[in-house]
């Protein structure tokens, strides 16, 4: 009886408990949507990215395999995860809160969606909305469109934005934008965060020596920094802006860690001859064995022969 | 002829003397017959165990992914570390000068060829997929510790082999006309065996001259299988394995347990075999010297083990160290520290402890303690690995040992035993020929004909 109480406050308070939890997104990201369609290229992408972003704790969608963490992470191939809008998804994956990290500086925001787009693949129930225009309170009713090339005579990279809508093409002007270079394990912010210019333009420094590709290739991702003005710009480009990089195999030269054909010289030198060295003796040794035994059997033969000898003198 | 003429008649009466008291012990007796039988039942029923491990795969055991390597390594380190005693006792002491490990070293030689040969057993059991061995010779890599622990424990075992057989070869000549009712197929293995030994004085020149070499060639050789066996830890950047002196700790160790070993084992052979006159309490206080000794050294390296770590505290080390110390091994730790190693020395100072039964009792904490520490070497540190262990099962994490493993490693400890067992029970223990010798001028012994 005495157990009643307490345990009839946790039934009552538990769900207030979860509401306290409950992670709110702001009403305006809530319906933001990815401005490219779902594919499989996208979904595929989004499967690698999972697993080497999220699949730690998440664990495999549909398995259930998620770690123990509190609040959950939860399995994204459930409703806890799947009933948040894209725009919800996209806002906890780039804010994070507590044990999940934010992935704002280490995706960029197409690989975001990517992400969401594999996510989405375990919902047979979904179906994509993809954002026509961007919405943004400095430009109303304008897409805002980027370009970007890389410039070898200064070594920059500028990112040149402009506001099309049916009727005009306007620079916008003012705005912060921040570069990213992509590495193995997330973004690299490249120079400072730059303001575009009456033209629309803003101009980053390449640091010399940024290793790019076997051609020199580097992944860049450009974004403008207020959302709210601006809405969630950004764009992703390959441009040959880097060092040439030819990786050389961890295998190609000897190695400790090599097969045995590549191992280091001292190590092969040292084992041969120790193991020469002492079973040299241990042959030597055996050999004794034989010498032992030639002896013996000489004396033995001596030994015989002069018994026969002497049976043979006795009757004499 | 093929007795041993001997210039004097006293010499010839003390050999008789010896021959006829080790010799005694050289028959299947009732006794011998029962227990070989329960060591083979026994075995038996382990080596069940490991068919099931065979049949189902590693899985029957406490080892994951964490904590991959368990009791049977544990195992192995401590067989490896046991075996060791052969090259203390005979070439150490021997070749210091120590006459009184004469009767001793038969042992001592046994003992090492018994846990030596056994160890690379353990290894196997320790494989999930034992059929490919060969692999390791045929795809081995040389820079591997694992490689280089497979060649000198067998290198070892070779050289104690021939350690215990070149001195034995003068015993088999002695003994082979004095085997009166026992089976013909000893008796011709006897005759085969000695090889033709005639006890002339060039076979024993060539005898002394190998055995020489072979005492100084063990010596490295002994020193390498454990340094070896402690580099499978101590190259890895693991916590609790991350040491560089690890090798001189491992060795210093393993005299701890050997010198055990032997001392149980002269004490068995004493009381059971009626070897009272040639291991005599002298022997015991001896040896008992020795222990203190080999107990010290290794205190001294536990010190260095735990105290450096523990001053710098370093994040993994603390963990480590407070599992060990307070934590889930601190039962464990501190006995096998204190029971199996302090306690001991403390008592072996006193004399009157450094008596058989006293001794037999004291070496039998420590033997035990010796397992139990390198489990406590080999597992601990693997629940703590450096990246945290995440997205598991707990049973992934703590590790158990199971029932079978256990069946499995008993296996193992009961095939050392019957190795001694038959190695003892065959062949003489106590050295004829320099028992006789050891109070006669050698060139007597030898120079006749
Ligand atoms: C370090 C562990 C960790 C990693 C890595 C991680 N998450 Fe999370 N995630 C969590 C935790 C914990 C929560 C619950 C947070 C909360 O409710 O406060 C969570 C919550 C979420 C949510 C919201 C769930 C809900 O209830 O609405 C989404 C969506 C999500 N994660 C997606 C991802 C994606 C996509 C990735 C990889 C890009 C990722 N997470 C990587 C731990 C992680």
């Amino acid at each position: 009886m005495k157990y009643l109480i307490p345990i009839a406050l946790l039934i009552v308070l538990a769900p207030g408990f979860a509401w306290g939890q409950d992670w709110v997104v702001p009403e305006e990201r809530k319906g933001r949507l990815s401005t490219f369609p779902f594919t499989d290229e996208t979904r595929q992408s989004g499967e690698k990215l999972y697993v080497t972003n999220c699949i730690s704790c998440h664990g495999t969608p549909g398995k259930g395999n998620y770690i123990s963490l509190v609040p959950s992470p939860g399995d994204p191939a459930t409703e806890k995860i799947q009933k948040n809008s894209d725009g919800e998804i996209f806002h906890k994956v780039s804010t994070g809160r507590g044990q999940m990290p934010s992935f704002r500086n280490i995706l960029s925001g197409d690989e975001i969606w990517h992400v969401v787009s594999y996510i989405r693949s375990f919902n047979k129930n979904y179906i994509q909305k993809v954002m026509q225009v961007i919405t943004s309170s400095a430009y109303p009713g304008a897409v805002i469109r980027m370009t970007m090339g890389y410039n070898e005579a200064d070594s920059t990279v500028f990112v040149s934005a402009s506001a099309v809508d049916e009727k005009k093409t306007v620079a916008v002007t003012g705005a912060g934008v921040r570069l990213f270079a992509r590495r193995y394990f997330g973004m690299m912010a490249i120079d400072e965060e730059k303001t575009t210019d009456e033209s629309g333009k803003a101009a980053f420094r390449i640091p010399a020596g940024l290793p790019g590709d076997r051609e020199g290739n580097v992944h860049f991702s450009a974004k403008f920094t207020d959302e709210d003005q601006f809405g969630i710009v950004s764009m992703d480009t390959i441009l040959l802006a880097g060092d040439r990089t030819i990786p050389v195999s961890l295998l190609a030269e000897r190695a400790m860690w090599n097969n045995v054909r590549k191992a280091p010289v001292w190590v092969l030198l040292t084992y041969t001859i120790g193991v020469i060295a002492v079973w040299g003796f241990i042959f030597l040794i055996m050999m004794k064995l034989r010498d032992i035994y030639i002896i013996g059997s000489i004396i033995q033969g001596k030994k015989s022969a002069e018994a026969i000898t002497e049976t043979e003198n006795q009757p004499t | 002829m093929n007795e041993i003429s001997f210039s004097s008649q006293k010499e010839q009466g003390k050999l008789d003397s010896v021959a006829s008291d080790v010799l005694r012990n050289v028959r299947l007796s009732k006794g011998f017959i029962i227990w070989i039988g329960f060591l083979f039942l026994a075995l038996a029923a382990c080596l069940f165990a490991y068919i099931i491990q065979l049949k189902e795969g590693l899985g029957v055991t406490g080892l994951r992914d964490y904590t991959s390597w368990g009791m049977y390594i544990a195992n192995f380190v401590f067989f490896v570390a046991t075996s060791l005693v052969g090259m203390l006792i005979s070439s150490v002491l021997g070749l210091i000068g120590y006459n009184w490990v004469k009767p001793i070293s038969r042992i001592a030689e046994i003992i090492a060829i018994a846990f030596a040969a056994v160890a690379g057993l353990v290894i196997i059991s320790d494989m999930g997929r034992p059929d490919r061995f060969p692999y390791l010779f045929m795809f081995g890599r040389i820079q591997s510790p694992i490689l280089w622990d497979v060649t000198v424990v067998t290198t070892y075992l070779v050289l104690s082999l021939l350690l215990w057989f070149f001195p034995l070869i003068p015993d088999l000549a002695i003994s082979k006309n004095r085997l009166h009712g026992r089976p013909p197929l000893l008796v011709k293995a006897y005759e085969i065996l000695s090889l033709r030994w005639e006890h002339h004085e060039s076979q024993y020149r060539i005898l002394k001259q190998a055995l020489r070499i072979l005492l100084i060639l063990i010596i490295p050789t002994a020193f390498a299988i454990h340094t070896v066996t402690s580099w499978l830890f101590a190259v890895t950047p693991r916590t609790g394995w991350d040491s560089t002196i690890f090798g001189p700790y491992f060795l210093s160790g393993a005299f701890v347990s050997g010198t055990a070993a032997v001392i149980i084992a002269m004490y068995f052979f004493r009381v059971n075999y009626k070897l009272e006159k040639y291991l005599t309490p002298f022997h015991f206080e001896r040896m008992g010297r020795v222990l203190i000794l080999v107990s010290i050294v290794y205190i001294y390296f536990n010190l260095n083990e735990f105290l450096v770590p523990g001053y710098k505290l370093k994040t993994g080390d603390a963990i480590h160290l407070r599992e060990l110390f307070t934590g889930h091994y601190a039962m464990l730790f501190w006995s096998v520290q204190l029971v199996g190693l302090v306690i001991p020395v403390i008592l072996l100072l006193i004399k009157q402890m450094r008596r058989p039964v006293p001794m037999m009792i004291i070496s039998a904490f420590v033997l035990a303690a010796s397992w139990l520490k390198r489990y406590i070497i080999v597992v601990p540190g693997q629940g703590h690995p450096n990246l945290p262990i995440q997205n598991v099962p707990v049973e992934w994490v703590l590790y158990k040992p199971t029932l079978i493993e256990t069946a499995v490693t008993m296996a193992s400890i009961l095939l050392v035993l019957i190795i001694i067992t038959i190695l003892s029970k065959l062949f003489p223990v106590i050295p004829i020929w320099e028992m006789a010798e050891d109070e006669h001028d050698k060139e007597k012994l030898s120079g006749n004909e």
